[in-house]
């Protein structure tokens, strides 16, 4: 017998859609959303880009902000663009503290009563029907009222969010609860995100990996997002290499991948490096030809370093570079994801994609894929499928 | 505290951009990866990084086949001014702008000091980081 089709609301999008697919649409509604860290990370740029996201396809989300007024809260979400802020509505946590009448239809006037905190929030779910909720943060309580008062608000806001349909995302870094509470609120969570923020070099790099609790969930990679003005979150590569021997086409692929280029190249060969910015899919990443001749070598070994994933370009019908190119991917090291572009594969005499794969002895897992860099045909199919492998959602 | 290594480094740069005839200045790491900018809004730092990256690379290796030792600067002159590449410790490059008419003692000067605190700002925050991985 076949399961009655249930209608389910349409599920909630990222709005980067390498993601999106993945989640099959975006999150279910309802469901509940862990950002979760142990040091301060960028998380909240994930729950203002999820309400931001919301609040542009038409949807209401309520954002429950302990920190910031909710004027100062508006003026910095113009980082995103074009917000629209009728569809976007705060629970103002901070005028009442600051003895200021509140502007804001929903607010919280006594800060100190978990009660009325409780109350403000269920009123705004309960009158609003919010499609997103952002809770901004757990910390903020789990400092202030006693831990087993604080988890019965979180069920009851659970609870709340599910009658509504809701997704809700709480934010919450964890300075002071043990192990076994963290596993309790985790197993309240039907999707966990956690955060991860490090310094180096004085360069920031974010990342986030989605874990869905139930058995046999999604469970990404480490993610490595940024911020882009005007447009929100996106997943961010530092460095794409693209390599492979000479003249197999690298140059071409760079121009075939990106919006903007610029090629370092002298009498048709790339004598320093093809450079472009690339984006596609709520993906971000920055894309490094390298020269294909061995005497340049040196080029490569400069940009060989903190590489997201490769790109190596073969001329399908050179069967004698072959081996060169797979001597170029040790260059870069080991477990690097990458994926093989068969390129000129238009042109008679060309290698199929499987014949390529058992000359060259690769892995049977690594994808071989058919171009034409120069009628950009299968290049941006290759680097989706790239992204994909770099961030575990293929 | 390391996450103060970024906005040291801007005040770097910033204190760099008071010297008149410097017209912008940018960080990036050897590899070609931006730290830190202070550029006219045209330009794309990130391209700048690279291409940087590239000329001190190409050069270091040039100066080394031709036994002329430890690369320190590479100059590029063009009839509009004058592109400074400069090592600034052993992870990080300081890219120079200069008009072409420009005081160049007193640019280099400013330069060589812009380039030792960029190198003890980095030292110190990987000295930072080392601890806290112990």
């Amino acid at each position: 017998m076949m399961a009655s089709p249930r209608v389910s609301p349409p599920r909630a999008k990222t709005g980067i859609p390498v993601l999106d697919e993945r989640l099959q649409g975006g999150f279910p509604r309802p469901s509940t959303l862990l950002l979760f860290s142990d040091k301060p990370t960028e998380k909240r740029l994930f729950g203002e880009n999820f309400a931001v996201q919301g609040a542009r396809s038409g949807e209401v989300s309520l954002y429950v902000d302990f920190f910031r007024a909710p004027q100062l809260a508006r003026v910095e979400l113009k980082r995103f663009g074009n917000v629209p802020t009728d569809k976007l509505v705060f629970v103002d946590a901070t005028s009442s503290q600051l003895l200021l009448p509140s502007q804001e239809p929903y607010h919280i006037d006594d800060i100190g009563s978990l009660e009325k905190i409780s109350a403000a929030i269920l009123t705004a779910i309960e009158e609003l029907h919010p499609a997103r909720i952002v809770v901004d943060s757990m910390e903020f309580l789990i400092d202030r009222f006693p831990k087993e008062d604080v988890l019965k608000l979180w069920r009851r806001l659970i609870d709340a969010a599910k009658a509504a349909g809701t997704v809700i995302c709480f934010l919450f870094i964890n300075w002071t609860l043990v192990e076994r509470d963290l596993q309790t609120i985790r197993a309240m969570s039907d999707f966990v995100v956690e955060f991860q923020s490090s310094v180096r070099g004085g360069i920031v790099r974010n990342s986030m990996r989605i874990s869905q609790m139930e058995a046999n969930g999604i469970r990404t990679n480490w993610i490595p997002y940024a911020f882009k003005d005007l447009v929100g979150m996106t997943v961010y590569f530092p460095r794409i290499l693209v390599t492979g021997p000479f003249n197999a086409g690298k140059s071409t692929v760079v121009r075939a991948l990106s919006e903007k280029s610029i090629s370092i190249d002298r009498m048709g060969t790339t004598v320093a490096f093809d450079y472009g910015n690339v984006n596609m899919m709520g993906i971000e990443a920055e894309v490094f030809g390298t020269p294909g001749q061995e005497r340049f070598e040196f080029i490569f070994k400069i940009f060989a370093r903190e590489v997201s994933g490769v790109l190596l370009v073969v001329d399908s019908t050179r069967p004698e570079d072959l081996l060169r190119a797979r001597q170029m991917l040790d260059l870069v090291g080991p477990r690097i994801p990458y994926v093989v572009l068969a390129n000129k594969s238009d042109l008679p005499g060309a290698l199929a994609p499987g014949e390529i794969a058992r000359r060259m002895d690769l892995p049977e897992d690594v994808p071989v894929i058919p171009t034409v860099a120069t009628e950009d045909k299968g290049v941006r199919d290759a680097l989706l499928i790239l992204a994909e492998m770099i961030i575990g959602v293929r | 505290m390391s996450l103060d290594a970024g906005p040291r480094l801007q005040a770097v740069l910033a204190e760099l951009r008071r010297v008149p005839d410097i017209l912008g200045a940018t960080i990036a790491r050897r590899d070609g990866i931006l730290i830190a900018s202070a550029l006219a809004k045209s330009m794309d730092p990130r391209k700048i990084a690279a291409m940087a990256a590239a000329i001190v690379g190409t050069s270091e290796m040039a100066a080394t086949e031709m036994g002329l030792g430890v690369f320190n600067q590479s100059i590029v002159d063009t009839h509009i001014g004058k592109l400074l590449a400069t090592g600034a410790g052993e992870e990080a490059i300081l890219i120079t702008m200069v008009r072409n008419d420009a005081n160049m003692g007193l640019v280099l000067l400013s330069v060589d000091r812009a380039v030792q605190s960029i190198a003890a700002i980095l030292d110190a925050e990987s000295e930072v980081s080392a601890e806290a991985t112990v």
